[in-house]
């Protein structure tokens, strides 16, 4: 089987690593991402095309089945590592190469699975093995509520036969449920119930395909009744923020209806990584504005990497995250300020991407005062497109000031996502106006709304009461 | 002037003995290989590192991993159709390729290879919205209609200047076009339906500033719930595909194999090359163009001005004869 090792460790050599980034963990997220980027390793954006599960940060109450389920998810030969504190990334990639390298540990797990395979209840029949490896070429259940139930023609002879409508056809969407493990929330069905009052199905409204039941329609914009079908988006996402889950109805890639759920439940320390030296300036420790300013300026390009990444302006989005590390690394000024300035001039001169996002998630002056919300996205006060230029400008200024030395002004409290001495984070005020700005949007344009916005969940969680200001 | 017009395609474009029906798949997977490795290594520099060979091989390490990973499914997918539609966008690619010519051999030389490529780039319509429908999970399924959203732009600028190219040469057959480019490339005087038409490989190839229907922000689209082989069937399919627009553009605008001092196969092998590089250097320049955004553009703008450029060749043609 040298073929077969040697491909192995082909594969070992570069594996795509899915990050996970657990609320609380940001410092980790940025250097296992920037070590991936050293090594040049490619990420992954489902566990479907992941070699490695990278889970940055402790455990959280929350995410223990997403985790189970993404893991479920990815094919062999894969593995799944997890780093607590930063500097633990390296140690956590390297120990990923050798487990995916090592064929005696590939050849044994691909040996348990064939026999938990052979002794299982359900037999996938005469499906034949696409991959002639070691890891035994078998089909792989996805989603742990349904398993055993077979190919869709397990449902026909419930039917009439040749009057029977998949109900693709109608809206266009079939038994969907959930989207694929992209966003890790395998949810029972939540819906009951067949066809409303379309005959022409003649299923005698009990079509159950693979167990699951049919979605239920409803108006859509149009006037059309639709289906509609729940979508959970995160927390299990490339490029979505830590710890948002976004629970959408859909119908077609239209979002219904948005509701926001934060995962909770996380005792670690509160507050967000980005903002630390305004508490820590808050807590009587001498800060200065350079610090600061580089710590809003490195969480503006983190923001702006993850708005680009899902514009699918991949090679920009490097560019700022390099950035990002390069202003995090303390790279002096007269360095940064160049590439920054390139950059920005780079992507705020881009007409296509001006183009594509002019007229999304537009936020209306009422509505961001009457939610709270204060930063930079009030002050863009328009749409997606606004927003990130304000995002660049914000950086240029910021970038302009890095070698600023005078002690930070523990009042002057702007932190990247807003004022921080208001009644709640800046996070939470965004997090609220964002259901309203996604009704109506775009799968597409929801994604860029979320992204444009950037709330970060960490802020949501209370700081201790020892190091807050109050 | 006269001359060309009775220069006939036999004397530019052979048929290609019987053999060549196996070296062609080959040399197309070639230069599929030599496009991913160099999307590979820009997309390394793109990280501000310098040029290393490990770059080059981070596709290898892919494929390798695709070839020994068991495939993957999901609850209740549609697996013929699922592996239909990844694995025609593929053979959708070595089809269109036969009409295309290597210097002077072709391996089929059809009297209408136009329109035989462009039949075989609409069988992936089906092939990757089928893709997208088998594994029955709402991402891939977005993916899928979004390749017709953007099929619904790309589409008719595309044929436009096909049949602009066709028309200048006032035949389909490809040897004709080439040999309709002595005096002067297409290119020249015919740009706009080579940038139209580069524009279209782009989007049938689902790549670039067109990757809408596999785009990051629906997890990968059609690609989001497929593994191991069908994932690596499809991944090589998109570049089958670009490989194959890139070499037909050679013949159809560039003019073939015709070149000084050089043999043919030669030319044909630079332009083709030259080509692709320019497509795989312009894939990451741009953010993902939306469909619902791009319609209105290709709509309203592409088709009157792509209209206008085919009238071009017509009034030219009509003025010679």
């Amino acid at each position: 089987m040298d073929l077969i090792g040697g491909l192995l460790r082909l594969a070992a050599t570069r594996p795509r690593v899915l990050v996970v980034p657990m609320p609380g963990a940001t410092a980790v997220r940025v250097a296992v991402e920037g070590e991936l980027r050293r090594r040049g390793w490619p990420t992954a954006a489902v566990p479907a095309e992941a070699g490695v599960l990278f889970v940055t940060g402790g455990e959280v109450p929350g995410f223990a089945e997403l985790l189970d389920e993404a893991e479920r998810g990815m094919i062999p030969p894969a593995c799944c590592v997890r780093a607590r504190r930063p500097g633990e990334a390296a140690e956590a990639l390297d120990a990923a190469r050798r487990h995916l390298a090592n064929l005696d540990v590939q050849r044994s797990a691909a040996r348990a699975r064939a026999d938990a395979r052979r002794g299982g209840p359900q037999d996938r029949g005469a499906q034949p093995a696409g991959g002639s490896g070691a890891p035994g070429g078998q089909d792989r259940p996805h989603g742990e509520p349904h398993q055993g139930h077979g190919e869709r023609g397990a449902h026909d002879p419930e039917q009439g036969g040749d009057q029977h409508q998949p109900a693709e056809d109608a809206g266009h969407h079939g038994h969907a449920q959930h989207g694929g493990t992209a966003h890790g929330h395998a949810r029972p069905p939540a819906q009951r119930g067949g066809h409303d009052g379309h005959g022409m199905h003649g299923m005698g409204g009990m079509g159950m395909p693979a167990g699951l039941p049919m979605a239920r329609r409803g108006e859509d914009r149009d006037g059309l009744r639709l289906d509609r079908l729940r979508l959970p988006l995160g927390p299990i996402l490339a490029d979505w923020p830590a710890g948002l889950l976004l629970r959408l109805t859909v119908q077609g890639d239209v979002v219904q209806r948005a509701d926001v759920e934060t995962v909770t439940g996380w005792d670690g320390e509160g507050g967000s990584w980005w903002t630390v030296p305004w508490w820590r300036a808050r807590s009587g420790e001498p800060v200065t504005v350079g610090e600061a300013v580089r710590r809003r300026a490195a969480a503006q390009m983190d923001s702006l990497g993850r708005f680009l990444a899902v514009a699918g302006w991949a090679d920009a989005a490097t560019t700022a995250r390099c950035l990002r590390d390069d202003l995090l690394a303390g790279t002096p000024q007269e360095v940064v300020r160049r590439r920054v300035g390139r950059f920005a001039h780079r992507v705020g001169r881009s007409w296509t991407l001006r183009w594509l996002t002019r007229g999304l998630g537009r936020l209306d002056a009422d509505t961001a005062a009457g939610a709270g919300v204060t930063g930079p996205a009030l002050r863009a006060g328009g749409d997606v497109t606004d927003r990130y230029r304000q995002w660049l400008a914000e950086v240029i200024e910021d970038v302009a000031g890095l070698d600023d030395g005078s002690p930070l002004d523990p009042t002057s409290a702007e932190g990247p996502r807003g004022r921080l001495d208001g009644r709640r984070p800046p996070s939470a005020a965004l997090v609220e106006v964002l259901p309203g700005l996604l009704a109506g949007a775009e799968l597409a344009g929801a994604r860029l709304i979320v992204a444009s916005l950037d709330p970060d969940v960490d802020e949501l969680i209370p700081q201790p009461v020892g190091s807050a200001g109050g | 002037m006269n001359s060309s017009r009775n220069l006939s395609g036999r004397q530019v474009v052979n048929p290609a003995p019987l053999w060549s029906v196996l070296l062609a798949p080959v040399a197309l997977a070639g230069f599929a290989v030599a496009a991913v490795t160099g999307d590979a290594v820009l997309a390394g520099r793109a990280t501000g590192r310098r040029f290393a060979v490990g770059m080059a091989v981070t596709p290898l390490a892919e494929a390798a991993r695709l070839l020994v990973a068991p495939p993957r499914t999901t609850v209740a997918p549609d697996r013929l159709l699922w592996r239909l539609g990844g694995a025609g966008v593929a053979v959708a690619a070595v089809l269109a390729v036969a009409v295309v010519p290597l210097g002077d051999r072709v391996v089929v030389d059809l009297d209408v290879g136009v329109v035989w490529f462009n039949a075989m780039e609409v069988v992936t319509w089906a092939a990757v919205w089928l893709a997208g429908w088998g594994p029955n999970a709402l991402f891939p399924l977005v993916g899928g209609y979004r390749f017709v959203a953007q099929g619904l732009a790309y589409q008719l600028p595309f044929m436009l200047a096909l049949i602009t190219a066709a028309t200048g040469a006032q035949s389909l057959r490809i040897a004709d076009i080439v040999a309709a480019q002595r005096q002067l490339w297409f290119v020249v005087w015919m740009p706009v339906a080579f940038l139209v038409y580069l524009a279209g490989v782009l989007a049938f190839s689902f790549l670039g500033p067109f990757d809408y229907p596999a785009a990051r922000d629906i997890a990968g689209g059609v690609l989001a719930e497929t593994g191991g082989v069908d994932r690596l069937m499809l991944l090589a399919g998109r570049w089958l595909l670009l490989t194959a627009g890139a070499a037909m553009a050679v013949p159809l605008f560039l003019g073939g194999g015709l070149g000084p001092l050089l043999p043919a196969w030669v030319w044909s092998l630079v332009k083709t090359v030259a080509v692709l590089a320019v497509l795989v250097y312009l894939r990451r320049r741009l953010p993902t163009i939306r469909a619902d955004r791009y319609v209105e553009l290709a709509w309203v703008v592409l088709i009157p001005v792509a209209v206008a450029q085919a009238l071009v060749p017509a009034l030219v043609v009509l003025g010679r004869g």
